[in-house]
């Protein structure tokens, strides 16, 4: 684009597509929600209001954002090196199993040594679970997409072998025993779950952003991401940063993973994570892996999510509408053509 | 542990029964990859394929109308994919991932809308597809295991495999479809509506997909339950994928997986952790296809030469990267 607002003018348009996008599918929603026969705004002001109102709707919120900041992030890095990686969800079960177990059992440790340790272990074992798509994928061409997604099942049923077998805390619910309390992440506004992960996102977040846009990894990266020929014309190996960036996926998902357990639960719940990776990787795409929108974004889920409770306690539309609109937002989101059509036609219209 | 008794002849038809939604489901992926389009969608068009048939079929009574709406349903996901993916340019794994979130989604608020349920719906009114009984075979224990009580979904599915190998290879319209599929340039140059033929492989696609769940919701059982297809339709794409989108070999392909989950459940009677026997098919489908991956990247190793490496690649792996 050789305008001479540059990038800003980009992250303008791109909102401006976000916003669109997102009256069509708030549009297309309030239509299911008047085939129900109930009132659409009546129902979108509840939606708000289960969002933000109040210290437990907006901590919810906040508690909502955390994960999917973190997984949309895992997403989207995957994403900038040409890997469709729909395996966060698995990162993440796998990633919180290990920051569990550690929790629990490591207590000789003393408090920063234990809690790095956590989110040490879960890093490990979510970026040696991404390894093996990676591997896939750049050595034998094995569609990544396919192969993630199989392997979501198999990480689940995984971890969730180990909190109803061995890890199991002999309860009616299968869960852990809860962690040792000096690596629980400490929370605030109460009773919601808002904890300090945040913190941990935020962070994990710039140093995301900052890696990806400013060092010759992250060049290397994206170089594969937007065109592999080139990049290995230019002598960087894309099978190998293949790799590395499923690896880095990885551990962003296993940090995902670490902060839902030891900020929200304090133990290991079966199925904790289900829905947080693909909703990370939603994320990611309406935003098209733009890392600045990515945590606008996952606001905007998470407080779409939390928001979906007060919804069905206030009206009598099922809280899956949330959902819907979500994946319908999605799917016009994919379509590039769509809004462009009318960006074309005014900048003739300018220039007449 | 008897090995007798999990490898009896009832096997061969416990594998059938259980890779026959995923055969179907891969039917759908390998038409519209034949015109290189990588139905990751296939999911999403067989949970909302397999809940209207259930859907209808309780409220009007007639399994015919339930896969007949299903296949209809199933048509609609895919044409909202096609304008998506042709017209406006929509990534197409982007869009059908969305299809699946979209699918789980509208099926879970129907389900609460239409029918008041959450979870599941099983409702005497459903009405079955039903199963072919031959009395006559009922003195044979063993052919009476294999072949009898087959639901007519199930024969329809070699009917399928048959019909759809018929057009692909044996028509113009299939020679087409698979120009379209290797190099559309070449198609478009030749006269070949390149746009209305990807229309097409996935109108078929999306019918097709209809009915693999139309199938798993009213042949394989009688209810449904929320995100039923359980990751059915992603196993249908890896079959398409060590197939080489070809439908004989996919079906072959999706067997190893009934295989794989018919004998599993047989060994959770003998104490084996319910999440492993879950956990199985997964583990295999992959694996088979890494397998499959890797022998043809060695395969076209072999062959290269300067002439091959420039051709069109077709089906494969490759046209899957995003």
């Amino acid at each position: 684009m050789n305008n001479p607002l540059g990038k800003n003018f980009a992250l303008l348009e791109a909102g401006r597509r976000l916003f669109y996008i997102l009256l069509l599918s708030l549009a297309v929603g309030a239509l299911f929600i008047l085939l129900i026969k109930e009132n659409p705004l009546r129902s979108y002001v509840a939606l708000f209001r289960g969002a933000f109102r109040g210290k437990l709707n907006f901590g919810n919120t906040l508690a909502n954002f955390t994960p999917l900041m973190l997984t949309a992030l895992a997403f989207a890095v995957g994403a900038k090196g040409g890997a469709f990686n729909v395996g966060v969800e698995g990162e993440v079960f796998l990633g919180g199993l290990v920051a569990a177990y550690i929790g629990i059992h490591w207590t000789f440790l003393p408090k920063i040594l234990h809690l790095a340790a956590c989110f040490l272990g879960a890093m490990a074992a979510a970026a040696l679970w991404a390894l093996i798509p990676g591997l896939l994928k750049a050595y034998y061409r094995v569609s990544e997409v396919c192969s993630t997604i199989l392997l979501n099942y198999v990480a689940y049923n995984i971890t969730s072998y180990f909190v109803t077998g061995p890890m199991s805390a002999g309860v009616a619910n299968a869960q852990s025993l809860p962690v040792a309390d000096q690596v629980r992440l400490h929370q605030f506004l109460r009773p919601s779950s808002a904890n300090v992960g945040i913190v941990v996102a935020a962070l994990v977040t710039l140093a995301t952003i900052w890696l990806l846009r400013k060092t010759t990894f992250g060049f290397k990266i994206r170089a594969i991401g937007t065109n592999p020929l080139h990049a290995e014309y230019v002598g960087i190996n894309p099978k190998t940063m293949l790799v590395k960036a499923m690896v880095l996926s990885g551990v962003l998902g296993g940090i995902a993973g670490a902060v839902e357990i030891l900020g929200v639960h304090g133990y290991y719940l079966d199925n904790f994570a289900a829905g947080v990776g693909f909703n990370g990787m939603l994320v990611s795409l309406i935003v098209k892996n733009n890392l600045i929108l990515v945590p606008v974004m996952a606001f905007i889920l998470g407080a779409l999510k939390s928001g979906a409770l007060g919804l069905q306690q206030a009206t009598d539309v099922p809280k899956s509408i949330v959902d819907t609109i979500t994946a319908i937002f999605i799917i016009v989101g994919t379509m590039e053509g769509l809004f462009q059509v009318s960006r074309k036609k005014r900048n003739k219209k300018s220039e007449a | 542990m008897e090995f007798s008794r999990i490898f009896s002849s009832s096997l061969i038809y416990a594998t059938i029964r259980s890779a026959t939604p995923v055969i179907y489901a891969a039917l759908c992926a390998s038409v519209t990859q034949q015109a290189n389009i990588l139905n990751i969608g296939t999911e999403g068009i067989m949970l909302v394929g397999a809940f209207t048939a259930v859907t209808v079929s309780f409220f009007t009574g007639s399994w015919i109308f339930g896969v007949l709406a299903a296949m209809i349903a199933g048509l609609l996901m895919a044409l909202i994919i096609a304008v998506g993916h042709i017209r406006y340019n929509a990534e197409i794994t982007a869009i059908g991932i969305g299809m699946n979130m979209f699918a789980i989604a509208i099926t879970k608020f129907l389900l609460k809308a239409l029918l008041g349920k959450s979870g599941s719906f099983s409702e005497p009114g459903i009405v079955g597809i039903p199963k072919i009984h031959f009395s006559f075979l009922e003195a044979h224990e063993g052919l009476n295991a294999i072949f009898n009580d087959w639901s007519i979904t199930e024969v329809f599915m070699i009917i399928l495999i048959a019909a759809m190998s018929f057009f692909l290879y044996k028509t113009v319209w299939g020679l087409r479809l698979r120009a379209v599929g290797r190099f559309p340039m070449a198609a478009q140059t030749s006269g070949i509506g390149v746009n209305a033929l990807r229309y097409q492989a996935l109108a078929i696609s999306g019918l097709i997909g209809g009915l693999a769940g139309a199938h798993l919701s009213l042949g394989y059982s009688r209810m449904f339950t929320e995100n039923m297809t359980n990751g059915r339709g992603f196993m249908g794409v890896a079959a398409m994928f060590f197939g080489g989108a070809d439908p004989l070999l996919t079906a072959a392909g999706c067997l190893v997986f009934g295989f794989a989950d018919s004998v599993g459940s047989r060994l959770q009677a003998y104490g084996v952790p319910a999440q492993f026997v879950l956990l199985m098919p997964y583990v295999v489908t992959v694996f088979v296809l890494s397998l499959s991956m890797a022998m043809k990247i060695s395969r076209d190793r072999r062959k290269k030469s300067s002439l091959f490496s420039l051709s069109g690649k077709g089906v494969s792996a490759e046209s899957a990267a995003v």
